[in-house]
């Protein structure tokens, strides 16, 4: 019976370890079905950036004009300046992006060189030599953007520094995204801060170190300005921008863009003049002493509304259109239209021609040289501040190659852009730039 | 102001109207198509920005951060 009983608890302790192992196994079984379940259903995500991109931009400005702020609505604008910038974005993982962008960019200037005039050219409302007649900005700015899984979701933040012999700009911003009805709509929110510093350089006559004697002063020969220095060397910028984008059928899509701009500080240039037309005029060699410096409100409020339409006509013609709306309460209003008609000639090549419009009034705070009474509270002869409209033509050219197949080592070239645009005001000024484009993806 | 508001509301409105799937936006994807300025035109807005007094509205400069308008 004992015999009998142990052999049923040998059984019995038996079976439970077949059912415990066979317990382990159903376990383990499922568990790895459930494993081979979830992996068979994980969404493919794309990356973000699939590789490292870098751009280098260049271009080549020339202008020209007799109204220079500089020398107070009157003399020669022409300046020249050439700009290179290199743009490198790193894709960190899936979701995240580095950005680095630096720039230079270097300026020559006749009218800026008039800051001080005496430097015995015989004309002095033409380029003179000297530190004032040119200057070199840098600028270097860096940003992170991620995207949510879904791709739905992006945020970014940045940050900036800029200078030049005179400026020196600290900035940093942010901008949030979300994308809903089936990726269709697209609603972003940005926030930007510039923290600028002048180092106030005013014009040579109202430093008393005109290099010019008392006795060759002809006009008024008592030359005494009763100049007040700025007490203030400081401009911030505070920017929020709303953007809705939508798809608006299968071949066009459109957004428009809200920015609304407040700015406080210095929002005066402190080396242009003014001259009035109430106080009696001093000169040196034929040139006007300056009798004041612009001077401008220290708050500006500026509202601009943009609309883009881009609409896909055929494989070889789409249309890029733009409108915009601007108001601030210097008194200035203004429209901008553009359009542009890339026009694809095969694979790899694209044309852009284009054309802009652009209108504004003036300035509450604008009059045109000697105009302005001693009296006003504020004053400019700045013709960027002036009423005005202005017509742009362009042409430009991209090479595209998707197959990279021309590479520098690692640096395989993606696209080519080469691009020029004339611009021509109703005033006496007129500019032109020439604008060009590499951008390369970094891999075998 | 009532104008912005009115363009807000019409874009938003549109928004509802038409839902495009990602397959259908072969031709919405080619890089012209992108509803911002073209990289290599920067060094143009930065020129508007220092001779015009209009600015923003773009994706661009809307002020500050050089000694431009």
């Amino acid at each position: 019976m004992v015999a009998r009983l142990e052999v049923a608890v040998d059984a019995t302790k038996s079976d439970m370890i077949k059912i415990f192992a066979t317990a382990i196994i159903v376990v383990l079984y499922s568990h790895s079905t459930l494993l081979a379940q979830a992996d068979s259903t994980t969404v493919y995500k794309k990356r973000v950036l699939e590789t490292t991109e870098i751009d280098f931009l260049t271009s080549y400005y020339t202008q020209d004009g007799q109204n220079a702020a500089v020398t107070g609505g009157i003399g020669t604008e022409e300046l020249t300046d050439a700009t290179a910038t290199f743009i490198v974005s790193i894709p960190l993982n899936d979701d995240d992006v580095l950005s680095i962008d630096a720039g230079i960019s270097a300026y020559s200037s006749a009218s800026s060189s008039n800051i001080n005039p005496f430097d015995g050219d015989s004309d002095p409302y033409v380029a003179s030599s000297g530190a004032s007649s040119g200057d070199t900005w840098t600028n270097l700015t860096v940003g992170y953007s991620h995207s949510s899984d879904d791709r739905n979701k992006l945020w970014g933040v940045h940050g900036s520094i800029s200078a030049e012999y005179d400026y020196l700009s600290i900035g940093f911003g942010g901008n949030v995204s979300r994308l809903f009805n089936q990726q269709n709509t697209e609603v972003s929110l940005s926030a930007n801060v510039y923290l600028d510093t002048w180092s106030i350089i005013y014009p040579t006559e109202l430093r008393g170190s005109g290099n010019f004697r008392q006795s060759s002063i002809t006009g008024n020969r008592n030359y005494d300005p009763i100049f007040v220095p700025l007490t203030g060397k400081n401009r911030n910028s505070y920017a929020l921008g709303l953007t809705i984008s939508q798809v608006l059928s299968r071949k066009l899509q459109g957004s428009l863009t809200l920015d609304v701009v407040q700015q406080d500080g210095l929002l005066s240039t402190p080396f242009q003049r003014v001259y009035f037309e109430d106080i009696e005029d001093s000169f040196v060699d034929g040139f006007h002493l300056a009798e004041d410096i612009e001077r401008l409100p220290d708050t500006r409020m500026k509202v601009a509304l943009g609309g883009r339409l881009h609409y896909y006509i055929n494989e070889f013609l789409s249309i890029r259109s733009f409108a915009r709306y601007y108001q601030d309460d210097w008194g200035i209003g203004s429209l901008t239209a553009s359009v542009e008609l890339p026009i694809k000639l095969g694979m790899k090549w694209t044309i852009y021609p284009s054309y802009r419009y652009y209108n504004q009034g003036a300035a509450d705070y604008f009059k045109p040289y000697n105009q302005h009474l001693s009296t006003d509270p504020f004053y400019t002869s700045d013709y960027d501040l002036s009423k005005y409209n202005a017509n742009q033509y362009g042409f430009g050219v991209r090479y595209t190659d998707i197959f990279t197949s021309f590479h520098i080592g690692k640096f395989r070239l993606k696209s080519v852009d080469l691009k020029y645009y004339y611009y021509d005001r109703n005033t006496p000024f007129s500019s032109s730039i020439i604008t060009g484009g590499l951008n390369f993806v970094v891999g075998k | 102001m009532n104008k912005y508001l009115l363009s807000i509301c019409t874009m938003l409105c549109m928004a509802s109207c038409v839902s495009i799937k990602p397959y259908e936006r072969v031709r919405l994807n080619d890089p012209d198509m992108a509803l911002a300025d073209i990289k290599c035109d920067r060094n143009l807005l930065t020129a508007h920005s220092y001779r015009e007094a209009a600015s923003g509205g773009n994706g661009g400069k809307t002020g500050g951060g050089c000694g431009c308008n």
